[in-house]
């Protein structure tokens, strides 16, 4: 008898707890979407990304401007400056802004001869970064302490200003720099071997959304200007006149620039 | 009839006041009112007005759901467990009030392969390494001598300080720096110049322990309430 009320109850439990079913899963662990790039590819294209938007920002917008008589800081966010992001700390609000983002995705710059010795390579990264100095070419390794994909990518000395603000810093270790120069190094890191469409499209997309951002910080510092003369925004650039152009337009000339590159891996017939 | 012991009535009698008092306490512990009873500890300086749903949100499903869904995971037919009671509170918790775009040192900058070594020594990619919640303090971190695992090499260009900095990095002397830079340079103040105008250690720590900020008043970015933090959720 005892054995029977044991069993029934036990059954019934058991019948309780499958009848109220599980917490669904997560749409993308059982979603049978299929991987469509490795994530080298993925990592590539938004890096192509990057090098147009950081090459359009610091000649278009930092060059053209400073020759308007804009400036540009390092100290761009204190309360008593009154100026811009330069590119280095450009291309970190836009990677404060992925991290934010929900895209897995990790954006970092580096040098063996930064102007902030936090920036220094150590390590794994210094080693490929030798590398980079010499073929130019992009590394990729697997962190294992992370467990992340990591590739690295050579930051050219693509603008006059990048040469000259470098050799003039105070704090620099380094004042030979030639237009042309491999000047350090982004590192991208991202935790899956391969990406679905809609993964690489969300990279694709964190990226330009981290542009948006930090260039609207920019717009809002100037905004706050009490005693600088603001720059009109509007569809005009810096090269025609005291003119900066809205976030919607600077994303625009990025798209224009790039998407061609992105497109033809985005489409290409495997 | 069953002839029922008086032993098994007893049985039965104590099973059902178990029960009873087990669904009130659960009820009651469950109540708004009576969270702080809940808590593992008196909240750390500036979160005492906090509710516990502000960092433990709840859990997906049911907790029926939750226990069927993690039997399943432990006997290998889900591929993922579930959060059981509230979801883990994670540094996104912690960032929806506190995060600010001019932070000097933001985690997921620790996050890059170069700073491998240096999180071995202090996990700056979490706050909960130095900020350990439900301490009735500020900072909990075990020594403050923690700028040595990346400022090894520091160069400072005409350095203002009376005693260099270059001196007291070779004379190790690391519980200085937190004299006069507060760790995510959060507060608008001068600078002292000579080594013995600079905040002395006791202040910093009673300061961590809950005490007044010996760095000033004037902040750069103040945290959101709990009610700003409600509204930034109904955008």
């Amino acid at each position: 008898m005892k054995t029977i009320i044991y069993k029934i109850s036990l059954f019934f439990s058991a019948l309780v707890l499958v009848a109220c079913g599980g917490v669904p899963e997560e749409k993308s662990e059982t979603a049978a979407e299929e991987n469509a790039f490795s994530v080298e590819e993925v990592l590539e294209m938004v890096a192509k990304e990057n090098d147009v938007t950081r090459t359009l920002y610091t000649k278009a917008i930092v060059g053209k401007g400073k020759a308007q008589g804009m400036k540009f800081d390092e100290d761009w966010r204190k309360d008593d400056v009154e100026a811009g992001p330069l590119p280095a700390l450009f291309l970190r609000g836009v990677a404060t802004s992925i991290i934010k983002s929900p895209v897995p995705l990790g954006l970092y710059l580096g040098s063996d001869f930064p102007v902030n010795a936090a920036n220094k390579f150590e390590g794994k990264q210094a080693d490929l970064f030798q590398e980079i100095k010499k073929t130019q070419e992009p590394q990729f390794f697997y962190d294992e302490d992370q467990k992340l994909h990591t590739a690295m990518f050579a930051d050219l000395a693509s603008a006059g200003a990048c040469v000259s603000c470098h050799n003039k810093h105070p704090q620099t270790t380094k004042s030979d720099w030639k237009l042309g120069d491999v000047m350090g190094a982004t590192t991208w890191q991202y935790p899956k071997d391969s990406l679905t469409y809609k993964e690489t499209v969300a990279v694709l997309n964190a990226y330009a959304k981290g542009t948006v951002d930090i260039y609207m910080e920019y717009l809002d510092e100037i905004e706050a200007f009490k005693e600088s003369e603001k720059p009109e925004i509007g569809n005009k650039w810096p090269a025609e006149g005291n003119y900066l152009p809205t976030a919607e337009v600077f994303l625009d000339s990025v798209k224009k620039l790039s998407s061609y590159e992105t497109m033809k891996h985005l489409v290409a017939v495997k | 009839m069953f002839k029922v012991s008086p032993l098994r009535k007893r049985q039965v009698l104590g099973g059902v006041i178990g029960f009873v008092l087990g669904v009130v306490l659960f009820y009651i512990f469950t109540l708004e009112a009576t969270e702080k009873y809940v808590s593992i500890g008196p909240m750390n300086t500036g979160h005492q007005d906090l509710s516990c749903f502000t960092c433990h949100a709840d859990a997906k499903g049911n907790l029926l759901q939750q226990v069927q869904s993690n039997i399943s995971h432990a006997v290998g037919a889900r591929k993922t467990a579930v959060d059981f009671g509230t979801k883990d509170v994670t540094v996104d918790n912690c960032l929806e009030c506190h995060d600010r775009a001019n932070d000097r040192h933001p985690t997921y900058r620790f996050s890059e392969p170069r700073f491998k070594d240096a999180i071995k020594h202090i996990d700056a990619t979490t706050c909960i390494t130095c900020h350990s919640e439900h301490n009735s303090e500020r900072v909990s971190v075990a020594s403050i001598n923690y700028c040595m695992n990346c400022h090894q090499d520091l160069v400072v260009e005409n350095d203002p300080l009376d005693i260099s900095h270059e001196q007291l990095i070779v004379a190790k002397e690391w519980f200085t720096c937190i004299q006069c830079h507060d760790f995510h340079g959060n507060h608008k103040y001068e600078v002292p110049e000579k080594l013995s105008d600079t905040i002395p250690m006791q202040f910093i720590q009673a300061y961590f322990k809950g005490g007044e900020d010996p760095y000033g008043t004037n902040k750069k970015y103040t945290a959101l309430s709990q009610e700003a933090w409600l509204k930034t959720l109904e955008k």
